[in-house]
């Protein structure tokens, strides 16, 4: 096997280790990964251990809130025109009832799992961004539980979870109703990324050594499409959020048609994020499906490759198929069909995956345990929904089905089979390695059971409610219609959903007991690295993966790396380490060094929730002071990233030696600001094809652009300031004396370049007398620049940042990371904002 | 038929004579929900509209007056359902398309209404 | 019979919605037959005798079950699909009746157009057609989106702000058809109820001569109550001076179906418990209550609209 790295794999086989471990080397890997000791730590902590119990803790707790509000909603509906619930409060709870289970349980639930599993299952110490992890956890808890509260002031949003415009806008809604969902939904857009970049560097650069990608498990592998789908899905509804936003506070016509605007653009942007989210949501899921089916059959995953494949299909089909959602708003007929075809495609590859479960099954011995109960119920259901999903997919069933209670039906069906039942399954499954004790078999199959039928005897009758012409979102419905008696039922099976729930809450009370002295362990025979021995530092050595299932066809694997026979057995310095290995091969490439705890991500998360909960209340001075006390705290928290090391290198084990350092491609650092760029280049993107959509509903109030001389200028400063962004790592690696000096120069000059620019260009666009609150042109001209100006503006914070590093001496030419991630940053920023000006001068030509 | 008369047989209870003998209160009902008398009243038996204007006709059984002002018996009721005005000039109860005969399947089923 | 039994969308009244009632069918039988493959396989995986077991512990499932079966029955489906989308939906052609329908928080408004796309009769909250020919729909709407649906009609079509949308009504039978505003509008959105009114040609004729003539002038005391009490700032009853266009045209109210936008019945009684409390019936619809109205002004006033045929 050719090596990817130069790593010779032949050292593998020094491993495991003879001999006895040093003394002392477990009790310093103790102390370096310590729990928390004083009460406040328990919030400082960073551990994924800790951090991720708590995520999946505040997931579940949004669960049952959300669980709550449903249970109100069929009360109301039990019986027709009843008063239980005032038409308002309803509209309000059935809007926070679809946001706060897509945005604040199912995403964060299978992104929660992830951070609390996927480090063991890699053989990671943690993953690679802990303290961002973290922050996106504080954040949302703070922000989710704020958001929520709007309901018990009747400031709840009330528009329905997509929120459609010009419902939303400021004519048809003009409390802070609204505001509070934008900019609500603005903490889970920073979590779900800042997740997506710890699970995609997590994945690709942290596993166990051996862990080529044909030996990831499927978890992983699911976790890592999921994270993918996140960067390119998500920034479509940041993009469509601001937007909407822009237009309620400053009134940019976006989507109002009597300024240019277009209702239907909102739609486009929504659904191109809210469609695959329906999958970013599921496929973490049967992720989980795929680990515990085998594992509760005692077999291996029948077809394991053709079901990678079918994620990954169902990953890229996902993106194409966002217009189902429009089959009434009268698409061109070619279009309809293009995107009849591509929903029906989709349910292909969850097809593979459903078959390969029921093959699995059949290849072994399926036990049933609570685990095994739920997954196959959730097969089941799921199975239901994919079916009526291909009904929908027909667009004459469409067409009568759209909007009504059949798809209410049809969406519970797929999202609590293919979601719900395989969290339950997953929490099952692995909380025993977690918690001191297992949750009781007894109580899971009365749970199970009850849940089962709930939701059948819940949902199973709307589809026929739908076909009786019930449409959706109504807070009540006269009688006389034959309504009455389905809703009735379906009421019965939501308050036994309920209690099921309740059951499992009072089961939670009474077992779990997370950051004990001694899990309960691999109780159900698991094969995964997740169920060898652990504490807070995950395992205490790394072994090298020569299986999928390495618990089953590694023997003695348990036991040597409890010894610490294999690599990085200790924590060299008292430090936090963790080992770097490359994305294909997995091939030991330098040692991490992890942060530790402490309070500045915390505080961060506290501010950031601050300014915009402040300012969707509108103290815009007392946001604006939070704001920058966010910024201050995450500068902090940045400050001691990037410190020297005392030794350059770390013995892994066997006498390996590794760095502790490394720069540039291969480092976590740079992975991470890709996808940080990659995200702000979709949102970019999306800004374009708004701006092109714009033009095409309205060419006529297209205005001419300003004089072309302009252009040239503002495209040549932002080639300098791209230029020196470029050279400036360049500059400090050429170490003669004043380097550091002149690297922070060049940055700075870039960061100021490239706003000078963008400023300009905008300074152009208002001389012209295009003015952003007139037309859809102005409105999305200053929409693109202000997004390029956003990053010049952070760009020029990241050059503050950089002086003052410089002024302290924190810069250093053997530690180029800095430089050259804020090089990275500038470069980009300079040619996003040049395609920006390129696009808005050139495109559609001249004017009219 | 045999409910009507059972119905009427309690209405009897609540004072009312043998005056709507052979009034059907099950097609009262019926007649209540489609000419939408809830529109302005509450009225037990009818889940919506209930509405606030005419007031609430849970009890009109076990009432003394209809209207306040007029004497609660069977013949005076189902002369004021189909029309209130020619009774009471004042009223703001318009006068109702219904024949006769169906204005005494409305007034038996109103005289089963004995309790609030 | 039970109220909303057979299932409209099941039970088609015109030819939109017959093949769509058709796909229907064989959309649920083809979900019944997968769901029994599925759970057959399933069974025979968790408790099947071993032989049968081997036979579907194995990739070939996969291949056969999750693939190969999935493209060929959904490839047909799709053709089937394509092939009645084209038949049903079809751009409209001159020469044929035209009705424009806006939607509007929470009512609908309805025009009938002539041959030149001039809006003739105004109307409001129903949509009447001659039996057994197709009448295109326009779908626009003066606020937020909306989405009209007549399940024993056919299926629904949105009302966008600043679009206009097309779809066909055709009725195969006299008879009133029930329908509802499909798309979340806000508020009161459950009662924004809706019907259409199919006639045999002559009756259709007759109505619409009747529809297109103005109000007679009236003596009733509740002419007097409409104008004194501001009815004609919202309201337009042609043929007086009742000229306000914010809310339904009430030129020919005594003559509608309902009340309320689809949901009360229409008489002097119903009348005037919408006027007097319009608010208790349907919170947050953009009629203000009219409580100060005394009693005989209110029945005068419900007389009055009630004779408007």
């Amino acid at each position: 096997m050719t090596s990817e790295t130069g790593f010779d794999v032949r050292k593998y086989d020094r491993f495991p280790t003879e001999g006895s471990r040093p003394d002392g080397e477990l009790e310093q890997l103790e102390a370096a990964w310590c729990g928390p000791r004083r009460p406040g730590e328990w919030i400082t902590a960073i551990n994924n251990n800790i951090i991720g119990v708590y995520y999946v803790g505040a997931a579940m707790l949004f669960f049952v809130l959300a669980g709550v509000l449903a249970l109100l909603m069929r009360t109301q509906l039990a019986l027709p025109m009843t008063g239980f619930l005032p038409q308002e409060t309803y509209n309000q709870i059935f809007t926070m009832h679809g946001t706060v289970m897509m945005f604040l349980f199912a995403v964060p639930a299978v992104e929660a799992l992830g951070v609390l599993l996927l480090p063991q299952m890699l053989g990671a110490r943690d993953l690679p961004f802990p303290r961002l992890g973290a922050y996106a956890f504080w954040a949302y808890l703070i922000g989710g539980l704020a958001f929520f509260c709007s309901l018990f002031f009747g400031l709840a949003p009330d528009g329905g979870w997509f929120m459609y415009p010009p419902l939303t806008g400021m004519t048809y809604s003009p409390g802070i109703n609204a505001d509070f969902w934008l900019l609500g939904i603005g903490f889970i857009e920073i979590s779900a990324i800042a997740g997506a970049i710890e699970i995609i560097v997590g994945v690709l650069k942290t596993r166990a050594p051996g862990m080529t990608l044909d030996k990831l498990p499927v978890f992983p592998w699911a976790m890592l499409i999921f994270a993918c789908m996140i960067i390119i899905a998500f920034p479509s509804v940041i993009l469509a959020t601001l937007l909407l936003e822009l237009e309620r506070a400053l009134g940019w016509p976006f989507f109002d048609p009597l300024k240019g605007g277009d209702p239907m653009l909102w739609q486009h942007l929504f659904w191109f994020f809210g469609h695959p989210e329906v999958y970013i949501i599921f496929l973490p899921a049967a992720g989980a499906m795929s680990t515990i089916i085998p594992a509760m059959a005692r077999t291996r995953l029948v077809g394991q490759p053709l079901v990678v494949m079918a994620m990954l299909a169902t990953g890229f089909i996902s993106f194409g198929v966002w217009a189902h959602h429009m089959f009434t708003t009268g698409m061109p007929q070619i279009s309809i069909n293009y995107f009849s075809a591509a929903s029906m495609a989709v349910s292909v590859p969850a097809g593979v995956q459903v078959f390969a479960w029921i093959a699995t099954i059949a290849a072994g011995k399926m036990r049933f345990s609570t685990p095994g109960l739920f997954a196959v119920g959730g097969l089941i259901i799921f199975v239901m929904g994919g079916l009526t999903g291909v009904m929908v997919a027909m667009v004459p069933f469409d067409w009568q089905a759209h909007d009504s209670y059949f798809i209410v039906a049809h969406l519970h069906y797929v999202l609590i089979g293919g979601m719900v039942f395989p969290m339950f399954a997953a929490i099952y499954y692995w909380l025993p390695m977690s918690s001191v004790r297992p949750l009781s078999e007894r109580m899971g199959k009365w749970i199970f059971w009850l849940m089962f039928a709930g939701h059948n005897i819940a949902f199973m009758p709307m589809h026929l409610t739908g076909l009786m012409g019930m449409p959706r979102r109504v807070y009540t419905y006269l009688p006389g219609r034959g309504w009455d008696l389905p809703n009735f039922i379906s009421t019965i099976g939501a308050f036994l959903f309920g209690l099921a729930v309740l059951l499992w809450v009072i089961d939670m009370i009474r077992n779990f007991r997370p950051f004990g002295p001694r899990e309960a362990g691999n109780i159900h025979d698991g094969p995964g690295l997740e169920w060898l021995p652990s504490g807070y530092y995950s395992v205490r050595s790394v072994p090298v993966v020569k299986s999928l299932y390495p618990l089953w066809e590694q023997k003695g694997l348990a036991k040597e790396v409890e010894e610490g026979r294999w690599f990085l057995p200790g924590a060299a310095g008292g430090e936090r380490q963790t080992l770097v290995t490359s994305p294909l091969n997995a091939e030991p490439q330098y040692v991490l060094r992890l942060p530790r705890p402490s309070p500045w991500h915390v505080f961060g998360a506290v501010f950031t929730a601050g300014f915009f909960l402040i300012l969707t209340i509108q103290a815009y001075a007392v946001a604006v002071v939070s704001g920058v006390l966010a910024i201050y705290c995450i500068m902090r928290w940045c400050w001691f990233l990037d410190a020297p090391h005392n030794r350059k290198t770390t013995d892994i084990g066997a006498g390996i030696r590794m760095p502790n350092y490394v720069s540039g491609p291969s480092s976590h650092g740079w992975w991470a600001m890709v996808i940080v760029l990659i995200v702000g280049g979709m949102v970019c993107l999306l800004a374009g094809f708004s701006y092109v959509f714009l033009w095409s509903r309205r060419p006529d109030l297209w205005q001419a652009s300003p004089a072309m001389a302009s252009l040239m200028l503002h495209l040549g400063v932002l080639a300098l300031a791209g230029l020196c962004a470029a050279v400036a790592p360049r500059m400090l690696r050429r170490a003669r004396t004043g380097a550091e000096t002149l690297a922070t120069a060049l940055l700075v000059v870039s960061a100021v370049g490239a706003a000078t620019a963008v400023g300009l260009e905008l300074r152009a666009w208002w001389s012209a007398g295009l003015k952003p609150d007139a037309t859809s042109q102005g409105a999305a001209v200053f929409a693109l620049l202000g997004w390029a100006g956003a990053f010049a503006g952070i760009g020029v914070l990241m050059g503050l940042y950089i002086l003052l590093r410089r002024a302290f001496g924190r810069l250093s030419a053997d530690r180029p990371s800095t430089v050259d991630l804020i090089g990275l940053f500038l470069a980009y920023t300079a040619g996003q904002a040049a395609m920006v000006l390129l696009l808005i001068r050139l495109f559609p030509g001249a004017g009219p | 038929m045999a409910v009507g008369l059972g119905l009427a047989a309690c209405a009897d209870k609540g004072g009312a004579s043998r005056d709507l003998a052979g009034a059907d209160a099950a097609e009262g009902l019926r007649l209540v929900r489609t000419h939408g008398c809830g529109a302005c009243h509450a009225i037990p038996g009818v889940a919506w509209p209930r509405g606030r204007t005419g007031g609430s006709l849970a009890g009109v059984a076990a009432r003394p007056m209809i209207a306040g002002r007029l004497p609660n018996q069977p013949a005076v009721m189902a002369a004021f359902v189909r029309d209130a005005p020619s009774l009471l000039p004042d009223t703001g109860m318009p006068p109702m398309r219904l024949s006769e005969a169906e204005a005494r399947d409305i007034a038996a089923y109103l005289y089963t209404l004995d309790d609030d | 019979m039970l109220g909303g039994w057979p299932p409209p969308v099941l039970d088609p009244a015109g030819p939109f919605a017959g093949p769509v009632t058709m796909v229907a069918w064989v959309l649920f039988v083809m979900g019944a037959v997968v769901l029994a493959v599925v759970l057959i396989a399933l069974g025979v995986a968790l408790f099947g005798p071993r032989k049968w077991k081997r036979r579907v512990g194995g990739e070939r499932l996969v291949w056969i079950g999750g693939l190969a079966f999935p493209v060929v029955v959904l490839t047909g489906l799709l053709i089937y699909g394509l092939s009645v989308t084209a038949r049903v939906s079809d751009a409209p052609r001159d020469g044929e009746m035209r009705v424009r329908i806006t939607g509007e928080m929470w009512w609908w408004r309805v025009a009938y157009l002539d041959g030149q796309g001039r809006e003739t009769v105004q109307d409001a909250n129903e949509v009447h057609i001659p039996v057994g020919r197709p009448v295109v729909i326009e779908l626009e709407s003066a606020d937020v989106i909306h989405s009209l649906w007549v399940p024993r009609l056919g299926g629904k079509t949105d009302m966008i702000p600043g679009r206009r949308n097309f779809m066909r009504l055709q009725a195969d039978r006299p008879g009133v058809y029930a329908g509802q505003c499909a798309e979340y509008c806000g508020g009161p959105h459950a009662l924004m109820g809706f019907v259409v009114v199919a006639h045999a040609d002559a009756d259709f004729e007759a109505w619409r001569a009747r529809q297109a003539a103005s109000a007679a002038p009236s003596a009733l005391p509740g002419a007097g109550v409409f104008s004194a009490s501001g009815c004609g700032a919202c309201h337009t009853i042609r043929g007086t001076e009742a000229n306000g266009l914010a809310g339904p045209d009430l030129t020919h109210v005594g003559s509608r179906q309902t009340l309320g936008a689809g949901i009360l019945p229409n008489n002097q009684g119903t009348m005037a418990g919408w006027i007097a409390d319009s608010q208790g019936i349907k919170p947050g619809n953009r009629m203000p209550s009219y409580p100060v109205l005394t009693g005989r002004e209110l029945r005068d006033l419900a007389a009055y609209l009630d004779s408007l045929k």
